[in-house]
């Protein structure tokens, strides 16, 4: 009997390991916000209402990795014409390409904290890198819900015609400045 | 210069105007297909400014191009091969139906089994009454230019105020390549002869409709209905009695049934899509 414990308890140990570093996004703590230049006369500012993914983090042994998914057709820039004229083939074309992704390849640390991550950003099947900066994080015990819980902010930019989004350059900003917040926890 | 070609007007209407009249005015006397070559020749032009004519990522869109210009090879290529004109004509609707399935399969594939089935009822009824009121209309030049001007102008107008200025661009610069080849008609008519009588060289102005107007709703938010009306603009213009000698009136009479259909259906498409409030 004992050693069936201990061999039970052995072989939950690499399990346990996996299960630690896996943090799945709280779509409602996650928000996916970018600003762009519209015309010359002023900033631009959208979000995206729906979004999932998961996030790996171990800062002992220096490894991490992020996975979000963004619903296209969740494209909020508080005008419905608007957000339809981008969900259309002009700009998303969010019926043909409805999701969004960024898959992280590579993050660079500053001490037990992530400093920027780096990862492949896909908009109408296309993907190109991305760099972001991640400006504030902190890992720890839920308040509330008690569970393990990261957060991290961080910002990038984008050009979208890297992504064949042209319509309406250079009137309307070819830069999208992003701005991601997440919380995962797990 | 490059302003100047970056410019939506310039790019979905004076090009192809341009570029479809010089052509059919040089091929006239060559082929009594010219119009087809000049309007494939705008197209190409006009597509290459607005889009641009690379395929990869192969989108809906690209797709939608690339099957247009297929459709002007096809039409003037086929009839060598397939002389028979009921083949034309069954060719036509097959090919037409292949080509929507094709473009909207990633969609299609998401769709509920009734969406599904309302989405091919819907087509394939769409195409068929493309097919048989062109084909009316096939022999008669003013009809058949005149029908083509006034659906395209109809689906452009919708398409462009329903939400997508692209999908929009690429028909009305079909519509303006067709007022500029109809324009060389009326000037000095076709020296080969009639420029078209057989049925499925009528086919890119069953598919590119049928393609770019099935896009606009499954795509941007053209109502569906919008088609119903426009799909019987080939018919309405089959109705004008063909009794003048000029080439001038019968291009006048022929457009003008199209054109007021066209109008008033992207004047219900605007008003209902409450696009006077603009972004």
């Amino acid at each position: 009997m004992k050693k069936l414990i201990i061999i039970t308890a052995l072989a939950c140990l690499p399990l346990k390991a996996v299960l630690a570093a896996d943090y799945s996004i709280d779509p409602g703590h996650t928000y996916v916000s970018f600003a762009i230049n519209h015309l010359g006369f002023s900033t631009m500012r959208g979000k995206f209402d729906r979004q999932s993914g998961s996030m790996q983090f171990d800062p002992a042994a220096k490894k991490a990795s992020v996975m979000i998914e963004i619903d296209a057709t969740s494209i909020d820039t508080g005008h419905d014409k608007r957000d339809a004229h981008l969900q259309s083939p002009d700009f998303l074309n969010a019926v043909e390409n409805p999701t969004i992704t960024f898959k992280s390849t590579a993050v660079t640390w500053n001490g037990d904290k992530l400093a920027s991550v780096t990862g492949d950003l896909t908009i109408l099947g296309v993907s190109k890198p991305v760099t972001l900066t991640v400006v504030a994080m902190k890992c720890a015990t839920h308040p509330f819900n008690k569970k393990d819980t990261c957060g991290f902010d961080a910002t990038g930019s984008i050009k979208r015609s890297d992504y064949g989004v042209n319509y309406g350059l250079p009137a309307i900003g070819e830069v999208l400045d992003l701005q991601i917040e997440v919380e995962a926890s797990k | 210069m490059e302003q100047l070609l970056s410019r939506p007007e310039i790019q979905s209407a004076v090009v192809p105007f341009l570029i479809a009249l010089v052509v059919y005015l040089g091929l006239q006397k060559l082929t009594a297909t010219a119009w087809l070559w000049a309007l494939l020749a705008a197209f190409l032009g006009s597509a290459a400014l607005i889009n641009g004519l690379t395929l990869t990522p192969l989108t809906g869109t690209r797709k939608i191009i690339l099957l247009i210009i297929a459709s002007f090879f096809t039409a003037t290529l086929l009839p060598w091969v397939m002389p028979n004109r009921n083949l034309q004509r069954r060719f036509t609707t097959i090919a037409s139906q292949i080509a929507l399935l094709w473009v909207f399969w990633a969609v299609l594939t998401r769709m509920d089994s009734a969406a599904m089935v309302l989405f091919l009822v819907g087509t394939i009824s769409l195409v068929l009454v493309l097919e048989w009121s062109f084909v009316r209309v096939a022999e008669q030049p003013a009809q058949l230019h005149g029908a083509g001007v006034s659906l395209l102008l109809g689906v452009g107008l919708s398409t462009t105020v329903a939400a997508s200025a692209l999908l929009g661009q690429l028909a009305l610069a079909l519509a303006a390549a067709s007022g500029g080849a109809f324009l060389g008609w009326v000037l000095i008519g076709n020296a080969r002869g009639q420029t078209a009588s057989q049925p499925v060289t009528v086919i890119p102005y069953v598919l590119a409709p049928a393609l770019l107007g099935v896009a606009a709703v499954i795509f941007a938010r053209l109502p569906w209905y919008a088609l119903v009306p426009l799909a019987l603009i080939p018919f309405a213009v089959s109705l004008v009695p063909q009794k003048t000698e000029s080439r001038f009136l019968h291009a006048l009479l022929s457009s003008l049934p199209g054109l007021v259909i066209a109008i008033a259906v992207a004047l219900f498409v605007w008003q209902s899509s409450d696009s006077a409030s603009g972004y």
